[in-house]
């Protein structure tokens, strides 16, 4: 996903010097905190094997450390849930890239330039999500603020307090 | 909120942008893939040709030749076909069978042309294996059936002749699924109607040959291998109901029989 810029949105300040935009948590998360938060981007890099034949595995890991973590401090939440939505994002996305595999094994239809075309997006958008997942996880890990392009935003409305 | 939904077009333009700049690069072209696939069809029709023409070679008769290629260049021209990709072959066999090979080519044995009744039942039975030539159901099946690795190897010369006999086989004794087999009846109603042909007479020598079959199934191959016979005539007759159509007679019964007479190797002064 690509990192947002760094204007203020009521997040903090962009960190001087620092080649990827980033931004300052509302509190210093502790030690345990950024770990958390740091895990779940790691769970959904965990499961990416299994993930990338069945695309809603993904989700499911995702789901359960959402869930599993509704309760914990805000940092930890606002991460799981910037993940759990990315990857709700991608499920439709690589769903369809399944769907559309399967009908060609099956021989419901043929292998077109269409098909390798939105093959290759797909792989070029799920190996983004890839290293901004593992980029995010290293920086979530030092206690750095990710805040993705899209999902940030979209978490910062959904996880208020 | 805003900044949000302008996010996510952002996001989806990328997305379907980058999907329609991939999009028009050819990769078919690039990997060769049509032409590749229309190497391995060639050889996988030669095979099973073989194999079939050991059963039975082909029908030394330009007459009759001429008659049925006549029919499949009637039912090709009426419906917009090149009626030269199509490639016909009449062989020496008593079985009851018309089948579709990969590339195009399409066999009917000298036991159809006998049994059927009517040059517009043969007709039928031209249109329905068109259909399957049509639709592709061909390489469809075959890879679904033989798969993928061993039709690749078969395409290659690299299969043994044991697995060349059973594609063969598989192609001329077994059916193909319902659905494919309905789409090439609705294909073989159409292009009847187009050709100025009275699809009742597919109807008909279905029909017939479902009655028959169950005296003598071993000569009743095409039938066999063509389910539910019962409703396939009904859908059959529905689909004539829907077409609008001149109905002009391929040969009259006196040509049609001296066709016939040829085909059983009988003497015959054509005038």
């Amino acid at each position: 996903m690509p990192l947002q810029s760094s204007r203020s949105t009521g997040f903090g300040i962009l960190r001087k010097g620092c080649s990827v935009p980033l931004r300052e948590f509302s509190y210093t998360p502790d030690e345990y905190e950024t770990e958390k938060a740091s895990n779940s981007y790691l769970m959904s890099l965990v499961v990416i094997m299994v993930g990338l034949p069945l695309p809603i595995v993904n989700v499911i890991a995702s789901a359960i450390f959402f869930l599993s973590n509704r309760k914990s401090a805000r940092f930890v939440r606002w991460h799981c849930t910037q993940t759990l939505l990315a990857q709700g994002f991608t499920l439709p996305v690589n769903a369809a890239g399944l769907y559309w595999t399967l009908g060609i094994i099956f021989d419901r239809t043929a292998v077109s330039n269409n098909y390798i075309a939105y093959i290759l997006t797909i792989i070029l958008f799920n190996l983004v999500e890839f290293i901004a997942t593992i980029y995010a996880a290293v920086q979530t890990r030092k206690g750095k603020h990710i805040v993705w392009w899209f999902f940030g935003p979209l978490t910062e409305t959904l996880v208020k307090t | 909120m805003a900044k949000i939904i302008l996010h996510f077009i952002v996001l989806a333009v990328l997305f379907f942008g980058t999907w329609l700049l991939l999009g028009s690069i050819d990769y078919l072209k690039y990997f060769r893939v049509e032409e590749l696939t229309k190497e391995a069809e060639h050889n996988l029709q030669e095979l099973i040709l073989n194999e079939l023409q050991k059963g039975g070679g082909e029908l030394d008769s330009d007459t009759v030749y001429s008659f049925v290629n006549g029919i499949k260049k009637r039912l090709c021209t009426a419906n917009g076909i090149e009626d030269s990709s199509i490639t016909l072959h009449i062989l020496v066999r008593n079985e009851v069978n018309a089948i579709a090979l990969p590339d195009r080519h399409l066999i009917v044995y000298t036991g159809m042309i006998r049994y059927c009744k009517s040059p517009e039942e043969l007709s039928g039975v031209i249109a329905h294996e068109i259909g399957h030539i049509e639709h592709g159901h061909i390489m469809k099946r075959l890879r679904k059936e033989v798969g993928l690795s061993m039709l690749a190897a078969l395409a290659g010369g690299e299969a043994n002749g044991e697995i060349a006999r059973e594609t063969a086989r598989l192609l001329s004794s077994t059916a193909f699924d319902r659905k494919l087999e309905s789409e090439a009846d609705a294909s073989a109603v159409h292009m009847m109607a187009k050709a100025g042909i009275d699809p009742e007479a597919f109807a008909d020598v279905i029909f017939r040959l479902s009655q028959e079959k169950n005296d003598v199934p071993k000569h009743f191959e095409w039938i066999n291998t063509h389910p539910n016979s019962h409703d396939r005539c009904a859908e059959i007759l529905r689909l004539r109901r829907e077409e609008a159509y001149i109905n002009r007679p391929i040969a009259d019964s006196a040509a049609w029989a001296n066709y016939k007479k040829i085909v059983r190797g009988i003497p015959v002064s054509l005038k």
